[in-house]
């Protein structure tokens, strides 16, 4: 069986600055993949393609070998996308629900596959079926907006930053529903998230980006430029802070680093007389476990910057982490690969 | 000022009693205006729709002319029209000058740019959302015209109310095109005029009332297709 989508070479630009840059992804059948940036990074237009809203500009997309690029084909109704900011449809959250089955004539158990759609994403249909587009708070909304997409079971379901703009519970709601679904119906998962954390729980890979391409797999650390020439042949970056990221010689003075989340050890205490450049001050924001190691993924936010680092659960045992703490997060120079 | 609480009284009796010559105007009124706007909808709606959905050479200045045609003069039409319907006009033999569908045609001709333009603003202020929304939960062509015309409805049916209003408060159409004769072509506006130029206050205030009624539930509706929209 060829594999779900095989891009090559593609690229799109987005007004004068951004370009997009893909020059080969494959995503297999059935996986699960995360896409990971900060905004502008590209992943949603990398996703409005997958999704085929948009053709590219350069380059291919084959579904299933299937060459999907320029007039040869049109969107695939296998393929659904949640937007960002989900739009409802003026009608009430049943038909909102029901849409896309009403528009394929798809009949059967109709109602009871609609219904079934809202309780996956934990909102009861007795409360909510009969409700108007707007009697919804943003974190229902978005729900409702999924389950429109759950109850299509399409082969492919697209996410773009499905919990920007929701509480913590709609959050864990709607990876409950996602993984449960394909659990159920075996479809295929590409989201995007600036979340990392959640991310790395929600997707069996996870994929980084930063401007217009793909930097890395896996939970990696981006660190931007510009970087300026410092003593001993390192390279420097002061943050807005005040804090000051080492690094070794980069390729370009604006390339971007990468660092392993395992090379970044987190200390409770103030480290003193270590050989460790970098030493940044932070406040532990999220916590999860990662889906395939069974490690604890740990999130710092440093004010400028955010961190990620990958610990056993023992260690934040007996580090006793929680969100809140004040911890400090340590790598070496040496520890920055770059692209 | 007498005159003035006498004839208030008088038409509220005009109005109880089921004055025949009152409610002939009333009546004509309704059928002509729900004439003129069904026709305007059928239409102003796909016109309104296909000038907002899609973008074509020439768009805007086709935009600036509906738009223009916003603020016709009343006389304006029914001097053209009937220029036309007249036994001399080009559509003479169709013998509809002082009747009811004539009249019908010229307001159509009136309010038919209210119903394009406002139909189009509705459909251009569209969220930009809606598209790729349709697009991903998999509709394609007719269903996403469809579909988005119904995401407009409120704000088409202010389009409709909005050229509703102006139809039933025309006066210079239904003179001119319909000769204000009694039972047949007075309407409410045309008999206030002449029954307060023979000085019968009385049935033209009776008359001023009911198209005052008409306008607020004209007004409200809009106010509240507004508020939905």
């Amino acid at each position: 069986m060829p594999p779900l989508y095989q891009v090559t070479n593609l690229k799109y630009r987005y007004g004068e600055h951004f370009q997009l840059d893909v020059p080969e992804l494959t995503i297999e059948q059935g996986a699960s993949i995360g896409f990971a940036g900060s905004n502008g990074s590209g992943k949603t237009t990398l996703l409005r393609l997958l999704a085929f809203i948009e053709p590219p500009e350069e380059g291919e997309i084959r579904f299933e070998g299937e060459v999907m690029t320029g007039n040869g084909g049109g969107p695939k109704r296998d393929v659904t996308m949640l937007l960002q900011e989900p739009y409802l449809l003026k009608r009430s959250v049943f038909e909102n629900v029901a849409f896309g089955l009403r528009i394929r004539d798809d009949r059967k158990d109709f109602r009871k596959r609609v219904c079934g759609a809202m309780e996956l994403v934990g909102l009861s249909p007795k409360e909510f079926a009969r409700r108007r587009w707007h009697e919804l708070s943003g974190g229902e909304a978005q729900r409702i907006a999924l389950a429109s997409r759950l109850v299509l079971r399409p082969k492919v379901l697209i996410l773009d930053e499905p919990t920007a703009s929701v509480d913590q519970q709609s959050a864990r709601l709607i990876k409950e529903a996602i993984i449960e679904c394909r659990r159920q119906f075996g479809m295929s998962l590409i989201i995007a998230s600036h979340d990392r954390v959640w991310l790395n729980s929600a997707t069996d890979t996870v994929k980084r980006m930063h401007e217009g391409r793909i930097v890395g797999t896996g939970a990696e650390n981006v660190l931007a430029g510009p970087w300026n020439s410092a003593e001993n042949g390192l390279y420097i970056k002061e943050l807005p802070g005040g804090q000051v990221l080492f690094v070794t010689k980069p390729p370009r003075a604006d390339a971007a680093g990468v660092v392993n989340p395992s090379d970044i050890v987190i200390s409770v205490t103030q480290p003193d007389g270590i050989s460790t450049r970098n030493i940044l001050r932070g406040i532990v924001t999220h916590m999860a476990m990662e889906r395939d190691s069974g490690d604890i993924l740990v999130e710092v936010d440093t004010g400028d910057i955010s961190l990620l680092s990958r610990l056993t659960p023992s260690a934040v045992q007996a580090l006793h982490l929680v969100p809140g703490k004040e911890v400090w997060a340590l790598f070496k120079a040496s520890a920055v690969d770059w692209y | 000022m007498d005159y003035i609480a006498q004839g208030f009284i008088r038409s509220i009796e005009l109005l109880l009693i089921g004055d025949p010559e009152t409610y002939s105007a009333i009546f004509m009124t309704l059928r002509v205006s729900s004439l003129s706007i069904v026709a305007s909808l059928v239409i102003g709606i796909p016109l309104g729709f296909l000038l907002g959905y899609f973008e074509f050479p020439g768009k805007r200045q086709v935009r600036a002319v509906v738009d223009t045609l916003l603020a016709l003069p009343t006389v304006v039409v029914g001097l053209f029209v009937y220029a036309f319907i007249s036994r001399r006009g080009p559509f003479g033999e169709l013998g509809i000058l002082f009747t009811i569908p004539g009249i019908a045609v010229a307001q159509t001709i009136l309010i038919t740019p209210i119903v394009i333009s406002l139909t189009a603003t509705a459909i251009e202020s569209l969220d930009r959302r809606l598209q790729a929304t349709l697009v991903t939960l998999g509709a394609r062509g007719k269903q996403i015209l469809l579909t988005s015309l119904m995401e407009a409805r409120y704000a088409v049916l202010v389009a409709a109310v909005t050229a509703y209003g102006r139809a039933i408060s025309e006066v210079g159409i239904s003179m001119m095109i319909g000769g204000n004769i009694k039972w047949h072509t007075r309407t409410i506006t045309t008999a206030i005029a002449l029954e307060t130029g023979k000085g019968d206050f009385a049935v033209g205030m009776a008359l001023g009332i009911v198209l005052l009624t008409l306008a607020l539930v004209v007004n409200s509706s809009l106010t509240l297709l507004k508020k939905r929209s």
